[in-house]
């Protein structure tokens, strides 16, 4: 029955990614990168992974080419709760990529308390978002993956999907002082994935986690309410952003370029959404269909 | 030239001298411990704790123009918190009064990276600037962090004598006795169940070949040391020769905070180590010396169950 299994899960990856993906990360004799980046361990997970990107959310990363090679900022917008766009755009790079690539992304500082996802989540190449991870990451020549709108962005309810929260202005320093493009990502679907009616803030609070969401099927279905709705998603690659300037100059001066990044990202966001088939079921939930442009 | 040598009776130290001695330097010992039984040191050797009065007179004497502060003494060898202090802290300080009075022209002190803490927010590559959490973590480290202070004060205060401050990852070797080369030679290690933090590596003879470059060169200041790279626990203990065995953390803090009162097994505060990643940045150490580790990550941990090559451990 696991042959069966094994035969209906599409390959992992060939010998020759694997060895390409390995002296990209630049790992040392036992196999890792000081990180924890596992090929490994990434490439056993794969299956699975391939399964949910191609079967359950069928994916399709569009203009993927236009990632540079060598170091590079993806700056993806950020919903749907679990952080299941951060998932889609690394899959798109290890899967589609030209060369496959492990993007390294960056996760919330409580991440690593949390036992197993965390042990997992880092043999493939994630790790708790600090600064000078980034810069350490981006000075090895590897791919990042940040989410300028953190927290703010993934916990927000289904009525203010797509609209992008505010920008910090770390991700444009960080590009600025280690000469990184920036790459803008829009990930249409993921907001659908779990569309959250409300948020409990005191069992946030009990559990130490940012958010704990409501769903219309979760907690009510239980376990099954806890899957992700099945949407199809769209993963908009943007034309690289090279800034110049100051890594150090005052906010106003660097808001410029945030906005930039931003605005690139709406504006994918808003063909992607204007070109996508229409989610006539979800639009029954209260906010309809999204209005193009986001809202204020 | 006369090097004087603390912690002698240790397992890593003897390797440092022997390394010295056959560069035709004159090694004096000394250490709070005796030398253990059928061990020869290649030159004079004092049994003296560093506070007491007595240990000017071997300043006096052999008139060291170098000191090499091995003599660290670890909270799972010793569990009084207030011997340690005395012997750590005002030890140290009382060694390094003694340097400045004797004229001694250069001091190495052994640290060790366990004084940046283990903590979820670490990032992989820590520099020599990062903050010491440690103190704030594990008050019970308190001694090691006020140790790698004294010295740090006195390499920024008294510029005449050119201070080197080591902070080593976990070092790991046939000969060694500490606590995580006697963990990693167990048949089953335990670990803890979910976590499987990066962890570094160096050899025993890395690490000595580090001290000694740090000895014979005239450069300064506060250094990590690591070996080849990181590898996760687990893959250490595999590499080793074990077998993981997982503990729930629920389960393991408590078990070990009274195994340890019993003296059973090493002290509750250095599980963190297990379980966040302390991953520390040599780059500065490889660029300001020279230095390169002869042994990679895999033959490090291999290393473990060969026989020693200084004393017996």
């Amino acid at each position: 029955m696991l042959e069966g299994l094994k035969s209906f899960l599409p390959p992992a990856l060939p010998p020759d990614v694997m060895t390409q993906l390995r002296e990209d990360a630049q790992v040392n004799s036992a196999g890792y990168d000081p990180w924890g980046l596992h090929v490994e361990t990434l490439a056993k997970v794969l299956p699975a992974a391939r399964f949910l990107y191609d079967r359950y959310f069928r994916v399709t990363a569009h203009g993927i080419e236009r990632v540079p090679a060598g170091r590079v900022l993806l700056v993806p917008n950020h919903g749907g709760q679990l952080p299941f766009d951060g998932f889609f755009v690394a899959l798109a790079m290890v899967l589609e990529g030209r060369p496959p690539r492990v993007v390294r992304g960056m996760v919330e500082r409580w991440f690593p308390s949390l036992p197993f996802v965390s042990t997992l989540f880092t043999r493939c190449g994630q790790t708790v978002g600090d600064p000078r991870n980034c810069v350490e990451l981006l000075r090895r020549d590897q791919p990042i993956m940040v989410f300028p709108e953190g927290v703010g962005g993934s916990g927000k309810t289904y009525w203010s999907r797509y609209s992008l929260q505010r920008f910090g202005t770390g991700f444009v320093r960080l590009a600025l002082e280690t000469k990184s493009p920036i790459v803008p990502v829009a990930v249409v679907g993921s907001e659908e994935t779990y569309p959250s009616i409300a948020k409990i803030d005191w069992l946030a609070k009990l559990l130490g986690v940012p958010y704990v969401f409501v769903t219309p099927l979760f907690p009510l279905l239980g376990p099954l309410g806890a899957l992700p709705l099945p949407v199809k998603i769209d993963l908009y690659f943007g034309e690289p952003r090279v800034f110049e300037g100051d890594p150090d100059a005052a906010d106003d001066d660097i808001q410029g370029m945030v906005d930039a990044v931003k605005g690139d990202i709406q504006r994918m966001l808003d063909e992607g959404i204007a070109r996508r088939a229409d989610l006539s079921v979800l639009n029954l939930l209260p906010g309809g269909r999204p209005p193009v442009g986001g809202r204020p | 030239m006369t090097i004087l040598a603390t912690g002698v009776s240790g397992h890593l130290a003897p390797i440092v001298c022997d390394l010295l001695a056959e560069k035709g330097a004159d090694v004096v010992g000394v250490d709070v411990r005796p030398l253990p039984p059928g061990r020869a040191f290649p030159g004079e050797f004092y049994t003296i704790r560093y506070t007491q009065r007595r240990i000017a007179e071997v300043f006096r004497r052999h008139k060291p123009k170098v000191l090499i502060h091995m003599g660290r003494i670890r909270g799972t060898d010793v569990q009084s918190s207030s011997y340690r202090y005395n012997q750590n802290v005002l030890g140290t300080k009382h060694l390094l009064d003694l340097c400045l009075k004797h004229d001694v022209k250069r001091v190495v002190v052994l640290s060790t990276f366990h004084v940046y803490g283990a903590h979820q927010h670490n990032p992989i590559g820590l520099k020599e600037d990062s903050p010491l959490r440690a103190s704030q973590i594990f008050p019970q480290l308190s001694d090691a962090v006020e140790l790698d202070h004294a010295a740090t004060s006195y390499l920024w205060r008294y510029r005449r004598i050119e201070t080197v401050v080591v902070r080593p990852c976990n070092i790991v070797g046939p000969s060694l006795n500490n606590m995580i080369s006697r963990l990693l030679r167990l048949r089953n290690v335990p670990t803890l169940l979910g976590y499987d933090p990066m962890m570094q590596f160096v050899h025993e003879r890395d690490c000595a070949r580090a001290i000694q470059l740090a000895v014979e060169s005239d450069k300064w200041g506060v250094f990590n040391v690591g070996g080849e790279g990181a590898v996760p626990y687990t893959a250490a203990i595999r590499l080793a020769g074990g077998r993981p065995v997982p503990i729930p953390h629920v389960v393991a803090y408590p078990l070990v905070g009274s195994l340890s009162r019993m003296r059973l097994v090493f002290p509750k505060h250095l599980m963190d180590y297990f379980r966040y990643p302390t991953v520390i940045s040599d780059e500065s150490f490889r660029d300001t010396f020279g230095y390169a580790p002869h042994y990679d990550s895999v033959e490090t941990l291999r290393s473990l169950r060969a026989p020693a090559t200084v004393g017996t451990r």
